[in-house]
């Protein structure tokens, strides 16, 4: 079966027909969608009237939540005081724009999608807003992907896309409880996988391109796909529709609007 | 009888006529002067080299008529002349002093070359538009005090281009953690330059000494660049906190 995993579309229209169409050329059996469909992008709406009409399973993002829920970021949000205004900006516009039947939608979208030996989730399994960096420690990665009792982990938000292996092995692990002699625990593990989907509407790998990913459950094979667009569309719809015209210079660039994450051991606290 | 030394340096913009004289200055003892007509309004080399160089007279603008008639015989005087001041500056004139052109390498056949006794290769940037002199733009800063990162975020954004074409930029700008930076970038050269100045850390409140910015290019867009700039700086409270937690861990 030949999966099509798409993450982090942030409002960009352009970019979402763009990757739809390739996908179309892969002749993929499903589609999974790891959330933010909304944020900094000028197309919320549209897109998730796409995203609905084509029945793509998709879980909660970060930014669907804080849509849903209001903004309530942990530090790792945000990695400086002008990233926060503009995160804000961007929320404050969104949040007049969206259409109450999208929020709804928004609002009722699970935070962890899961077939067979494959889990999906926007962040991590732990909250739609932690970053599972290619650089985080082994064994919280593993941890991460151990929670989900799933043999593959495929994840967006950091916009990066990635493909960590983490080796078969044995853990061990010493408990000791107060009144208690210390006891030695010892798991097995076997070859477990982190797939991180990149972004369609907000790449941050230095180009404008989109990026999704192509997975292959019989052979296992990933394939991490680039997918050229008319930015300049999305660039030119940012500034009509009155959202802040460096959003449009940051997208022709492939940086991030204003979230980025650095710090591989910081455990989100939203 | 011996006269002062007056050594005038021209050049374009970012071609590296501070840097050049900066190398003559390290001497403690020789009489240095060092003066740039028409910098009073942005004076962010007049300061870098006041701090850099604490033994060099800095000499203002006002001041320069009186202490250029009044030098002392032994004294050696720098004149920094900006793309902006024409090369027959009349104080100049009026007194004897040595030519000197700093200018990016391959660079043929200028105005600077016509009026320079000396040529110096500097900086290989881009041959300057005779016909067209860039945009100066420049802000004080007094008091603000910058988050860091955002500040890495707006400096990143102006001299990639984001507010116009940004062919020059230097400032000094005040952290969180007391210390003064002087940031410098010349577009065609590698990177942003920083530098922490040698002066005592402010941590008690708002900074009250001098900071600003000075950017040259084209089709600048100054109202977007100052909106930037001060969603960049921290508020009274932050700037205690961080100044709280710096005090702690290094008590005066």
């Amino acid at each position: 079966m030949k999966l099509a995993v798409i993450s982090c579309i942030h409002g960009n229209y352009e970019a979402l027909n763009a990757v739809l169409s390739d996908i179309d050329r892969h002749k993929t059996d499903q589609i999974y969608c790891l959330g933010d469909l909304v944020g900094y992008g000028p197309h919320p709406n549209e897109v998730v009237e796409m995203i609905r009409s084509l029945d793509i399973p998709t879980c909660q993002g970060c930014w669907d939540e804080d849509i849903v829920e209001g903004l309530n970021a942990c530090e790792c949000s945000y990695p400086s005081q002008l990233a926060e205004k503009r995160g804000k900006q961007a929320h404050e516009w969104t949040n007049q724009v969206i259409h109450p039947k999208v929020r709804d939608y928004l609002d009722q979208l699970p935070m962890t999608l899961q077939t067979e030996n494959l889990a999906f989730v926007h962040g991590s399994p732990n909250s739609q807003h932690e970053y599972l960096l290619p650089s985080m420690d082994g064994f919280a990665a593993l941890e991460r992907v151990v929670s989900t009792g799933a043999d593959v982990l495929f994840c967006g938000h950091t916009h990066v896309p990635y493909l960590r292996e983490l080796e078969d092995g044995k853990l061990s692990v010493r408990v000791h409880q107060p009144g208690q002699d210390a006891r030695q625990h010892q798991f097995t593990t076997p070859l477990k996988r982190i797939i991180n989907a990149g972004s369609v509407g907000e790449p941050r790998h230095g180009r404008p391109h989109a990026t999704y990913v192509l997975y292959d459950t019989d052979t296992a094979q990933v394939t991490l796909r680039e997918v050229p667009y008319a930015y300049e569309k999305t660039c030119a719809a940012i500034i009509e529709k009155g959202l802040p015209p460096i959003f449009a210079w940051r997208l022709a660039r492939g940086m991030e609007f204003a979230e980025r994450a650095d710090d591989p051991s910081h455990v989100c606290q939203r | 009888m011996s006269s002062p030394s007056v050594i005038a340096v021209a050049g374009p913009c970012g071609s590296g006529k501070t840097t050049w004289i900066k190398q003559f200055l390290k001497d403690e003892t020789a009489p240095f002067f060092y003066f740039y007509p028409g910098l009073d309004r942005s004076p962010v080399d007049l300061i870098r080299i006041g701090y850099c160089f604490p033994w060099v007279q800095v000499i203002a603008d006002q001041q320069a008529t009186q202490v250029l008639s009044s030098l002392p015989e032994v004294a050696v005087v720098y004149v920094e002349l900006g793309f902006h001041v024409t090369l027959d500056s009349l104080r100049l004139s009026a007194l004897p002093h040595y030519q000197v052109a700093v200018l990016p390498p391959h660079f043929q056949d200028s105005v600077w070359h016509e009026w320079a006794d000396e040529i110096v290769p500097g900086n290989d940037i881009a041959i300057p538009d005779a016909a067209k002199l860039p945009e100066l733009w420049h802000a004080p800063l007094h008091g603000q005090v910058f988050d860091p990162a955002s500040l890495e975020v707006v400096l990143t954004e102006l001299t990639g281009g984001a507010y116009g074409d940004v062919h020059r930029l230097k400032g000094i700008f005040e952290m969180p953690d007391g210390q003064a930076l002087y940031i410098d970038f010349v577009a065609g050269l590698e990177g942003i330059e920083y530098t922490e100045l040698n002066i005592p850390r402010w941590l008690e409140g708002r900074p009250d000494r001098w900071s600003g910015i000075e950017v040259m290019g084209d089709n600048l867009q100054p109202k977007i660049i100052s909106q930037t700039l001060l969603d960049a700086c921290l508020a009274d409270e932050v700037i205690a906190y961080y100044q709280q937690q710096y005090q702690a861990l290094s008590p005066v």
